[in-house]
């Protein structure tokens, strides 16, 4: 695993970021960001966990810069924003017109309203940092990505006019399958209608179904990547070449929930029935499509203790518990012990190799 | 032969020679499996955390030693390698005694010792030692991660090793006689009946009936045709799932016109789940 080490220009907005008071501006690679109430509380902390501030939200994300800049590179970004923290009501943002000059957008088209709309890229540190200042905490990103390389150059780059172009060009073509494990599972101290907390039992749950999808995908000859939701789940990824559009990669999730539903069907469901998810594990695999999302790695997460989605490597899982990783403790452990996912991106597998497909005649 | 269940050696003075261990015994009762009843399938054993409801594999086990109720102390691999075991892989002979001094309530399992290869010399120096002063050794043995003391003798021509219990580990009899009288006449009729049943042990005429009986009764069964099939296992198995992700992919591949049907419904399921929360 590469140790990455703050570059020159990290360790100057930190230096400024400690220095600042309530307001300043951000001298970022030489782009100007004003930021604003950096002493805001954004979590409240749980526990023994402490909360966060919007300072400690743009330190940690000036730490996490260099691991995080791969996850986010040419890939369309969604936010989720807490202007008033995670306690207060948030909202999920897509669209981002104006952006400020330094911040790159896409034009893509959208089939919702017919329409192309700007889309953002996060290709630097300071659209980063006005994320934050955004409050925009939780980042999204798409399982596409705008650029061909290394691996399908000859896919089209034209996204806009119809949903036709947009369904032939490389953004239809996801860089992995994920598999989004969701447990339903309720502590108990949830009031009406909230989504469930997390709490141990459920962890381990979800925690032996992750390794039974490892070890069922090592069987077939294929590597998977793991990480923390943040939240109460788990999130696998499957790294594949991009010749599988979107539909063949659901296709690929679908047929594997279905398989470890049938083999645990009183823990595993793929039901889309809220009600009829509860008690079980939700299998998502209907993530897989385009315009669809996960926090991206390393996303802080809107749970009180500012718990970000942590990429583990596999021997790690039986060890830690998702609360172990915070905008706090998150950097140093990556300064010190390296990215566990280092490699994710670049691992690659051919599944039409490697399952033995005929390919196209 | 069968398959070796130990190896080390013998350690005797300045000595060792190195043996593998056989086991000497085996029992022969007819084993059964439990099946549903209802439909016949073969049940399987699940280890099952009542807590978190969900089957534990090995990985995830460890030992617990119950030290007060409900309350335990675990220990780990790592912690059954620290202990200290000098018979480790060695077979310690410390004392010779004669057969008839060990009571028979302590012998436990039976094990042949065979010489490893260019080993003979020794071994054959050992055996015939012991066979022509008629004398038992005692010894230590770790088999599974347990220390015990162990008989070494000679036994048709080779060297027998018989796994002992602690005296820690045999019971007392709990029969008290104190009270119950036995008159001289009585004893001279039981001397009488004893004689007349003397003879020689010659296990050769003794037979497990129960099991002859068991075996017959299956037979019979069998040629009655009174068998209970067990259905065929459902196919769940990875081959079947590497064949359907094979047939996914492919499909993906060629396009066509199977692809476009089943894209539909997963178009309209992407939609609705604009109100789910983002995950």
């Amino acid at each position: 695993m590469t140790k990455r080490r703050p570059a020159a220009a990290a360790r100057d907005v930190l230096d400024q970021l400690a220095e600042a008071e309530e307001r300043t501006t951000l001298t970022v690679d030489g782009h100007e960001l004003p930021v604003s109430s950096l002493d805001k509380p954004l979590w409240p902390g749980q526990g023994r966990r402490k909360g966060a501030t919007k300072r400690d939200l743009l330190r940690y994300l000036t730490r996490v810069w260099p691991f995080i800049r791969p996850h986010l590179a040419d890939r369309p970004i969604f936010v989720t924003r807490f202007p008033n923290g995670v306690t207060g009501k948030s909202f999920f943002q897509k669209h981002w017109e104006p952006a400020p000059p330094f911040a790159r957008t896409v034009k893509i088209h959208s089939a919702v309203n017919d329409r192309d709309g700007d889309y953002l890229l996060c290709d630097n540190l300071a659209t980063l940092l006005w994320l934050g200042q955004m409050a925009g905490l939780e980042l999204h990103g798409w399982f596409s990505r705008t650029n061909p390389e290394p691996d399908a150059t000859g896919r089209s780059r034209k996204f806009t006019g119809s949903e036709a172009a947009l369904e032939r060009s490389i953004l239809n073509y996801p860089d992995f399958i994920v598999f989004d494990l969701d447990p339903y599972l309720y502590s108990g101290r949830e009031g009406h209608g909230e989504e469930p907390e997390l709490h141990r039992r459920a962890f381990v749950r979800v925690r032996s179904l992750a390794l039974r999808i490892r070890e069922i995908l090592e069987g077939l000859g294929l590597v998977t990547f793991i990480k923390t939701s943040g939240r109460t789940g788990l999130h696998l990824y499957l790294p594949i070449v991009r010749d599988l559009d979107f539909d063949a990669a659901r296709g690929v999730a679908e047929t594997i929930a279905r398989h470890v539903r049938q083999e645990r069907p009183k823990e595993v469901t793929i039901e889309w029935a809220v009600r009829r998810r509860t008690g079980k594990i939700f299998f998502d695999y209907n993530q897989n499509s385009r315009g669809k999302s996960l926090a991206v790695p390393y996303s802080p997460r809107r749970h009180p203790a500012a718990t970000v989605s942590m990429p583990l490597a596999w021997d790690e899982i039986e060890r830690v518990y998702p609360t172990d990783f915070t905008i706090h403790t998150a950097p140093d452990l990556l300064e010190r012990e390296g990215d566990a996912w280092d490699e994710m991106l670049d691992a690659r597998q051919d599944l039409a190799q490697v399952l033995g497909a005929e390919s196209a005649p | 032969m069968a398959r070796a269940i130990w190896s080390g050696s013998i350690s005797f003075g300045m000595v060792s020679i190195p043996v593998k261990l056989f086991g000497a015994t085996e029992s022969k009762d007819i084993s059964f499996n439990l099946l549903h009843a209802t439909c016949g399938t073969r049940l399987k054993q699940l280890r099952w955390c009542p807590t978190d409801e969900v089957e534990v594999p090995w990985s995830e086990t460890v030992r617990g030693y119950e030290y007060a109720k409900d309350q335990y102390v675990t220990l780990t691999d790592e912690d059954f390698e620290k202990l200290p075991l000098p018979s480790r892989h060695t077979i310690e002979l410390t004392a010779f005694v004669k057969e008839s001094e060990i009571d028979p309530v302590y012998y436990e399992r039976s094990y042949y010792l065979a010489p490893d290869e260019r080993a003979e010399k020794p071994y054959a120096l050992l055996l015939q030692a012991m066979e022509q002063k008629q004398l038992t050794a005692l010894a230590t043995i770790t088999i599974r991660k347990k220390e015990q003391l162990c008989a070494i003798r000679p036994k048709s021509g080779a060297i027998a090793l018989e796994t002992l219990y602690y005296p820690d580990e045999v019971r007392q009899p709990d029969v008290d006689l104190d009270n119950t009288k036995v008159s001289e006449r009585e004893l001279g009729m039981a001397f009488t009946l004893i004689e007349l049943l003397r003879k020689p042990f010659e296990p050769e005429e003794y037979h497990d009936h129960y099991r002859e009986a068991l075996a017959q009764l299956i037979d019979a069964k069998l040629e009655g045709r009174e068998v209970v099939k067990a259905p065929p296992a459902r196919e769940t198995g990875v081959i079947d799932l590497a064949d359907a992700l094979r047939r996914s992919v492919e499909a993906a591949k060629k396009g066509g016109k199977a692809r476009a049907a089943a894209k539909a419904p997963a178009r309209r399921r992407t939609r609705t789940s604009r109100t789910r929360k983002v995950s």
